[in-house]
């Protein structure tokens, strides 16, 4: 029942991503879903009564609902950046192209597993936020959405490695964890980078290599 | 134990960047920790093929012969590459485009670059081998960002963007395995010695769509057509030594990672499915690099499409499969690493000299400078596969490989895409090698390690050309049949 309340608030949380025109808000309805995400993995936890589950749910919590969405929003106050996302899609067609990819994902899923169950339709979900993210990070031009996009796409597979196979191993999750955080500073370090060099974060003037 | 020591002299080797003072002292004391590493390697190995168990250490590491093809390759490149540095780095300083503090950065991340990329092929979990694919990407961003110019950030962002992007889709194809394994095998596990045991009562339909976001994802990472983009960017902006490693054997670490579930899919499947995918990759990045090598004007540019055609040839050789087209790949595997490496060094040294990397202005190299000239000369023919060179035998070995399993349409193409490579190349370097240079340029003469990493990546392509050393022909032979599945 919680399980699935907070699944469709992950979904809901994408779509939010979606149709947002500004990073504070993009950043904002990140942090919700990572929340919404940490909720999910707790239940499962109180649920299979995993210790290990619990480790896992507590570094959600820390990493992308507190320190990373902080990180980012640190990022966006000290390099000035005009808050406009500059999408190439503007909302309305971005949310029909959400639920193209949201059918997309529902077909596949029809081919590997039962789609009724809980299982399939957490699989759906995880998927089609994996495919969101990567839509996000296509059709927005600003650098930081780019970073943003790749979190979501990890969210999506988290939610598929936790609710389809139980959890991955756990030292595994803990290392994929540490990567994904380093990813994200490394990329931080990027933007700066790129800020100072070009006086600006917009990717799709970044054209000078070609050919 | 070999495993052990050989990870210890890197960690030691990244503590020395931190610690010793002036970088001279680090570039020398680099090398030589190199080296050492190299005869691990080979010590490493031929315990493997020797004994015809894989070596095992604490249940995290686990090295078969297969894993003994990458070791020995990345080892090599690593060795000849830290030589190299050792004259490369003091130019970058004297032009200005580095300052003499970051020149220790460059070790530090060198070795970090090492140490995920020897981690790869040794571990057991093959989650943990994503984390170490991811982390080669993470530092060796770094790396090809390290002028920090604008053209290098621009590359280094798109390069780790792209790969983070390409690596998700394979942690979902992981994902999915590892449902597959926890269903229908009754094993929580990623580890490489249990997955294997139960891959033959994998759900097929599971598998197959497994298997399809682990190639995209790791093809990615590999430079396969067409998600190769992020590749012609970042090996030209990256110093020379490190566009040499990417090339050699950072793409290499990838297909490792893709071979891996390729040997599962196909004890699953049958061996038609991921075979018939990987001919079809390895056919486009043999086109889209045959077109982009023709009106290239860049010259590092050049080479880095290059990497392309041959990631293409080798996932034909495994795509047509056999002992011989197997056996085609994995020798077409180093035999790649180590000419392509030894052009990247031929050609930093004349984008130093010349100060451009426009394939036009550099003209007359063989008179300017000799030595490197020579050694471009012979890299050329090797790299397009000319007839007495490494490259020519492994490309042979696995068209004939496709003609003999009656994929005639796939190997004839790859055939007229190959020439079309061979005669794009010699053209271009024949302006570069031959042409006559307006400016009066001195001769220069290269420093002696220079010539040393040189020679001993020629030695290679030039004796893997007549006759392939027992110890490789053993290792070969054991790794194939870690493939088939017979060890």
């Amino acid at each position: 029942m919680y399980l699935n309340i907070f699944l469709y608030g992950i979904l809901l949380m994408t779509f939010s991503m979606v149709v947002s025109k500004r990073i504070t808000a993009l950043i904002n309805s990140f942090g919700l879903q990572s929340f919404f995400l940490f909720l999910f993995t707790l239940c499962l936890a109180i649920n299979q009564h995993h210790v290990e589950l619990y480790v896992v749910a507590a570094l959600l919590f820390f990493l992308k609902v507190i320190l990373i969405p902080r990180f980012l929003r640190n990022i966006v106050s000290r390099i000035k950046v005009n808050e406009n996302l500059g999408l190439f899609l503007n909302p309305l067609l971005s949310l029909i192209s959400a639920l193209g990819l949201i059918y997309l994902a529902y077909l596949f899923t029809r081919r590997i597993m039962p789609v009724d169950s809980f299982e399939g339709c957490s699989l759906i979900i995880s998927l089609s936020v994996t495919l969101i993210g990567m839509f996000i990070m296509i059709f927005r031009q600003k650098a930081l959405t780019q970073i943003i996009g790749l979190l979501v796409m990890e969210n999506g597979l988290f939610l598929a490695a936790a609710s389809v196979s139980g959890g991955m191993p756990f030292f595994v999750e803990i290392a994929i964890f540490f990567d994904v955080f380093v990813c994200v500073i490394i990329l931080g370090v990027f933007v700066y980078k790129i800020n100072t060099l070009f006086t600006h974060i917009d990717v799709d003037k970044l054209t000078e290599l070609k050919g | 134990m070999e495993i052990i020591l050989i990870i210890g002299t890197i960690l030691l080797l990244i503590l020395s960047s931190l610690t010793v003072k002036g970088y001279r002292r680090c570039s020398i004391i680099n090398a030589v920790g190199h080296f050492l590493i190299l005869i691990l390697a080979f010590k490493l190995v031929a315990k493997i093929i020797n004994s015809g168990i894989p070596v095992q250490c604490w249940g995290i590491f686990y090295a078969d012969a297969l894993s003994g093809v990458f070791i020995i390759t990345i080892s090599v490149i690593n060795f000849a590459s830290a030589m190299y540095s050792i004259g490369y780095l003091p130019q970058d300083i004297k032009e200005g485009h580095i300052k003499e503090k970051k020149a220790k950065v460059y070790y530090f991340l060198f070795n970090m670059f090492a140490l995920s990329m020897f981690l790869v092929p040794m571990l057991n979990n093959l989650g943990f081998v994503w984390v170490a694919i991811e982390m080669t990407t993470l530092v060796s961003a770094f790396l090809v960002g390290f002028y920090n110019k604008k053209t290098s950030i621009e590359a280094a962002w798109k390069y780790i963007i792209i790969c983070s992007v390409g690596i998700s889709l394979a942690l979902f194809g992981i994902i999915l395995f590892y449902y597959a394994v926890s269903r229908q095998g009754g094993i929580n596990t990623l580890n490489w010695i249990d997955m294997i045991t139960v891959a033959g009562k994998l759900d097929p339909n599971i598998v197959k769509v497994a298997f399809i976001f682990v190639l995209i994802g790791y093809g990615t990472k590999a430079g396969l057509a067409p998600m190769h983009t992020w590749l012609p960017d970042a090996h030209s902006q990256a110093p020379a030594p490190i566009s040499a490693l990417l090339s050699g054997v950072l793409l290499k670490t990838a297909l490792y990672a893709i071979l891996r579930f390729f040997i599962i899919t196909n004890n699953c499947l049958g061996s038609q499915f991921a075979s018939n995918l990987l001919t079809i990759f390895g056919l486009l990045s043999l086109a889209v690099a045959a077109g982009f090598i023709l009106v290239q004007k860049d010259i590092k540019r050049l080479l880095a499409y290059s990497s392309v055609e041959h990631i293409g040839i080798i996932s034909l050789g495994i795509g047509f499969g056999g002992i011989i087209g197997l056996f085609g790949a994995l020798l077409h595997i180093f035999n790649h690493a180590v000419t392509k490496s030894l052009m990247f060094f031929g050609v930093g040294n004349i984008v130093k000299k010349y100060g451009t990397n426009n394939l036009n202005a550099i003209r007359g190299v063989i008179s300017t400078m000799p030595f490197t000239g020579i050694i471009i000369l012979l890299g050329v023919f090797a790299l397009a596969g000319s007839v007495p060179f490494s490259i020519f035998i492994s490309e042979l070995i696995i068209l004939i490989s496709g003609f003999t399993k009656g994929a005639y349409f796939a190997a004839a193409a790859a055939l007229i895409l190959i020439s079309v490579i061979f005669a794009a190349l010699v053209n271009h370097f024949s302006g570069v090698l031959f042409g006559k240079n307006m400016t009066n340029m001195p001769k220069t003469n290269e420093t002696l390690s220079t010539k040393v990493s040189l020679l001993f990546l020629s030695v290679f392509v030039v004796v893997f050309g007549f006759v392939i050393p027992n110890f490789f022909f053993k290792l070969f032979h054991c790794a194939i049949g870690v493939i088939k599945g017979s060890i």
